[in-house]
């Protein structure tokens, strides 16, 4: 068979109106997911019981669910609560909690990872808690975390695909309506996927940009980078 | 805090301090005192609490039981997690105030040398930045870092990073330094450069508790010797009396298991 790439000068628009959506999604998604990915964690590492069990209950349920469920629960669930938002809106919802909760398994593993002195030397100069976490503590677990922060957020892209099944017209629902016109999924679904690829190729660039500047002048957190990079996140 | 009479004579005072790790009892029912302006340096064996001894004091470390008093001042009696916020917040002030050095330097690696030595006098101080640097820069002069001021600690040596570590602790003007066996982790040609900051400190009348292995060192620059074993003060006294005539057997032996590593690795 051969390939009509033609196609898309009318269908074109479509498509990058929902290739526009998932951008927009993924980015809200990351303006909700990260900051509360760091009240989890470090809820997660609070002295008082209760922050901590809510913490820890939240990124439990969210991790060791499937991502499809979680949509369908908000989707389904939250009208019954008489809470009604656009399904882009819950589908933002989801996939940023979905994401903070491995966001907040990055930064406390980050956090650890930077070792019990620091946060002893800065205690130990009168520093309270919060002042050692924010001056000493969360600026050497950046870079840390910033490798396996782009998997995760990569990852997030990929998985917001799923939002199609509660009627979200982001990409991938765009292809399968063009698709569905015009009977071409070779073309259509090929064109999908270069821009999916396209948007995380960007995005992996300018994290690693970040991750440079984050080492300035310094070498010796690479090794703890590295361990970090391997193991854990992505399922 | 409350002033209490009965410990004006004494600066720093531990009182009745235990300590336990799970079944391992680190310290054991110690009290020790220390008066303004005293040199005191902690010695004995590994495990044997000095360190423990040490983080009590600024409360690194709470105690199961026993109380700390500095100035007359009550540091804390209670386990850090029962405490009220003013009281965090008080202890954060005594902290401030009791400068500690570390076995492995913590050095801050995503600040430079400058940053370091500034970062607590702006956050804890409340120091403006111009005040802060200046001083910064003047203790960093003082501990002979005047041209690394903007070098990274990864580019620094053993000694120089903790010179940098004591300078850190200067700029907080601290009324009593506390010192965890800090050339342990330094390479044996780095040692004496961080001892004559030390020497130079307690020239100057600094009133500071020093952990440590060099007992030449102790013997110059020690008002006093304590020896501790099994989280206990075995002996204390003025460094002739108790590194040249020990009294009890355990320090006589620890004495020369020291001399013999100190002859062998020289």
């Amino acid at each position: 068979m051969t390939l009509d790439f033609s196609i898309f000068v009318e269908y074109g628009p479509h498509l990058l109106m929902g290739f526009w959506l998932t951008i927009k999604i993924v980015i809200a998604a990351i303006i909700l997911g990260m900051p509360w990915g760091l009240v989890l964690a470090l809820g997660r590492r609070s002295r008082f019981l209760i922050p901590r069990l809510a913490a820890t209950s939240f990124v439990e349920i969210f991790r060791n669910t499937p991502f499809i469920i979680q949509v369908f629960l908000f989707y389904y669930v939250l009208p019954f609560y008489g809470i009604r938002f656009p399904a882009e809106y819950v589908g933002t919802l989801a996939l940023a909690a979905f994401g903070s909760a491995y966001f907040a398994e990055i930064i406390r593993g980050g956090i650890d990872a930077v070792s019990k002195g620091q946060l002893e030397s800065a205690r130990a100069i009168g520093m309270s808690d919060w002042q050692a976490m924010k001056n000493i503590v969360l600026p050497q677990t950046l870079s840390i975390i910033l490798p396996p922060l782009t998997n995760q957020t990569l990852s997030l892209i990929k998985e917001s695909a799923i939002l199609s099944t509660i009627t979200v017209h982001e990409l991938t629902m765009s292809g399968m309506r063009v698709q569905g016109e015009i009977f071409r999924p070779f073309e259509v679904f090929i064109m999908v996927a270069l821009l999916y690829w396209g948007l995380n190729e960007t995005i992996a660039i300018l994290m690693r940009k970040l991750e440079k500047w984050s080492k300035k002048g310094r070498t010796s957190n690479q090794d703890s980078a590295e361990t970090l990079k391997k193991g854990d996140v992505v399922r | 805090m409350t002033r209490d009479n009965m410990e004006t004579d004494a600066f720093l005072s531990l009182k009745n301090i235990t300590t336990t790790f799970g079944s391992i009892t680190a310290l054991d029912d110690i009290s020790f005192k220390i008066k303004k302006g005293e040199v005191v340096c902690l010695i004995g064996p590994s495990g044997c609490g000095k360190s423990t001894l040490l983080r009590t004091a600024n409360w690194l470390t709470p105690p199961d039981k026993g109380s700390v008093t500095l100035d007359g001042f009550s540091i804390g009696s209670k386990r850090s997690k029962n405490m009220s916020r003013k009281e965090m917040t008080a202890l954060n002030e005594v902290r401030a105030r009791m400068g500690m050095v570390f076995q492995q330097f913590n050095v801050w690696p995503h600040l430079n040398a400058l940053e370091n030595v500034v970062r607590a006098q702006l956050v804890v101080a409340k120091r403006s930045r111009k005040k802060a640097e200046d001083k910064a820069t003047k203790m960093l002069h003082d501990v002979g870092l005047e041209d690394k001021i903007y070098d990274w600690p990864d580019n620094l040596s053993g000694g120089q990073m903790q010179r940098l570590a004591i300078a850190r602790a200067l700029a907080m003007d601290p009324v009593l330094m506390l010192f965890d066996e800090p050339t342990s982790a330094l390479d044996p040609e780095l040692v004496s450069e961080v001892l004559n900051v030390l020497r130079r400190l307690a020239d100057d009348g600094m009133t500071m508790i020093i952990v440590t292995h060099e007992l030449g060192f102790a013997s110059q620059v020690a008002d006093r010797v304590a020896f501790m074993e099994n989280g206990k003060i075995i002996e204390e006294g003025p460094p002739n009396e108790i590194l040249k005539t020990p009294k009890t057997q355990r320090l006589r032996l620890f004495l020369d298991k020291l001399n013999i590593t100190a002859f062998t690795s020289h």
